[in-house]
């Protein structure tokens, strides 16, 4: 941790070379980028199908020795997302507001957006703002500290509050995610560029 | 006869259309049936982490407090703190104390003998008949499921050996334990322990592992 900037190259540059493994791998990975741009000269199909199995072949060889490590991986990944929804850090919950903040002020700037579109956001958008403002002067009142996490959730209506407004936020993240591919699609199909 | 095969086509790519439908709903609801489970698991493990971060911000206020006042105060704290656990048993469940098991990632709170939420069916459930682990040569007696449901706490309490260590926080105090002793009987509805009367002890019990008619016990003795 403590290196400098040299000694981190110097250790970067000898990193493959440590073991017989480390040089096996090495020579797997220059092989394959080889492999692929020299069929990017003769683009051959064959050899796109069969480098797709070989890396689903490598993968799965992975998901069968370390089968228990990746579940434990995606236990963890998905606990992540979890906190992340249920108890957010403060942080986390500002850049959701930011966010929910930014779509409302492009929405009610931007002409092109059809009316049930913004009407939608409007309503998303201004929810979520209105339980984090609620939320926050909630903390002011009964002097929580917003530092600590624990600290917000040992009372029932902050978590119930973030909770709702992950809820919305969620919701809203989805709608546009879906409108966006819609309108993609509805372009596409009437050639709109 | 040209249009009669068209029109059988589209029948015919009507029902396969049809049946890639209903086949993509079945599918997306086995997943969900499938991971429903092992979800609900992550879940109870997210709030039950939240919950011991609460139950150690909570001691350190506690110790805090104890730290700020004379021990001629001490005492009224205790019954101020008394009330205060009566008060949150009222309202939802908060810990009095936490198991730790490093060996097998286990770290779950426990509720007083006295709460609704000292049951099987929530938590890790302390026994009526056991001390509470601040009394010398006392018994904590601790009781939970295993296998693969939710409420599965001791679910790998069959990978300890002797000489692990467990440790119980309790009242702002640690108390480490060694496994000394391991043991089965058949699930009669009663328990015998046997343990040394002379030191104290910590005694987890759940069902044994791929076993329908027996119980484990685990005997821990104090370090």
């Amino acid at each position: 941790m403590d290196l400098s900037i040299l000694e981190q190259l110097m250790t970067f540059i000898t990193l493959p070379f440590q073991s017989f493994l480390t040089i096996e791998i090495l020579l797997i990975f220059i092989i394959l980028l080889i492999f692929l741009l020299y069929n990017e000269k003769r683009k051959s199909k064959k050899v796109k199908i069969s480098f797709t199995a070989l890396i689903i072949f490598f993968f799965s060889l992975l998901v069968f020795y370390f089968s228990e490590d990746i579940i434990t991986v995606l236990s963890e990944i998905i606990k992540t997302l979890m906190r992340c929804f249920y108890f957010p850090n403060i942080i986390f919950y500002i850049i959701t507001a930011l966010i929910s903040l930014i779509l409302l002020i492009y929405t009610s700037l931007k002409n092109n957006l059809t009316k049930l579109n913004k009407i939608i956001t409007y309503i998303f958008t201004i929810i979520h703002l209105y339980l984090f403002t609620n939320f926050i002067s909630l903390a002011i009142i009964n002097n929580i500290s917003l530092t600590d996490t624990a600290n917000i959730y040992q009372y029932d209506d902050m978590f119930v509050i973030v909770l709702f407004s992950q809820i919305i936020f969620i919701l809203l993240i989805i709608y546009k995610v879906i409108y966006h591919f819609c309108y993609i699609k509805y372009r596409k199909l009437k050639n709109i560029k | 006869m040209w249009l009669k095969d068209q029109t059988m086509q589209r029948k015919n790519k009507n029902i396969k259309s049809q049946l890639f439908k209903v086949g993509f709903f079945f599918l997306i609801v086995g997943i969900l049936v499938i991971i429903s489970t092992p979800l609900t698991k992550l879940k109870g493990e997210v709030f039950e982490e939240m919950r011991l971060a609460i139950f150690q911000l909570n001691i350190n206020k506690e110790n805090t407090t104890i730290s700020d006042i004379n021990t001629e105060n001490l005492e009224m704290t205790t019954e101020n703190t008394e009330v205060a656990e009566e008060n949150d048993k009222k309202a939802n469940y908060s810990y009095i104390g936490e198991l730790s098991i490093p060996k097998i990632k286990l770290r779950r709170g426990f509720v007083s003998k006295e709460s609704r939420y000292n049951n099987i069916e929530y938590n890790i459930t302390i026994a009526q008949e056991a001390d509470y682990p601040d009394v010398p040569m006392g018994n904590f007696i601790l009781m939970a499921h295993s296998g693969n449901a939710y409420i599965s706490f001791f679910d790998k309490l069959y990978k300890l050996q002797i000489g692990d260590e467990a440790s119980v926080s309790y009242n702002a105090n640690t108390y480490n334990y060694r496994l000394t002793n391991i043991y089965n009987q058949a699930k009669t509805g009663t328990v015998a322990i046997y343990r040394n009367p002379n030191v104290k002890t910590l005694t987890l019990i759940t069902c044994t592992h791929n076993d329908d008619y027996n119980q484990t016990i685990y005997i821990f003795e104090e370090i």
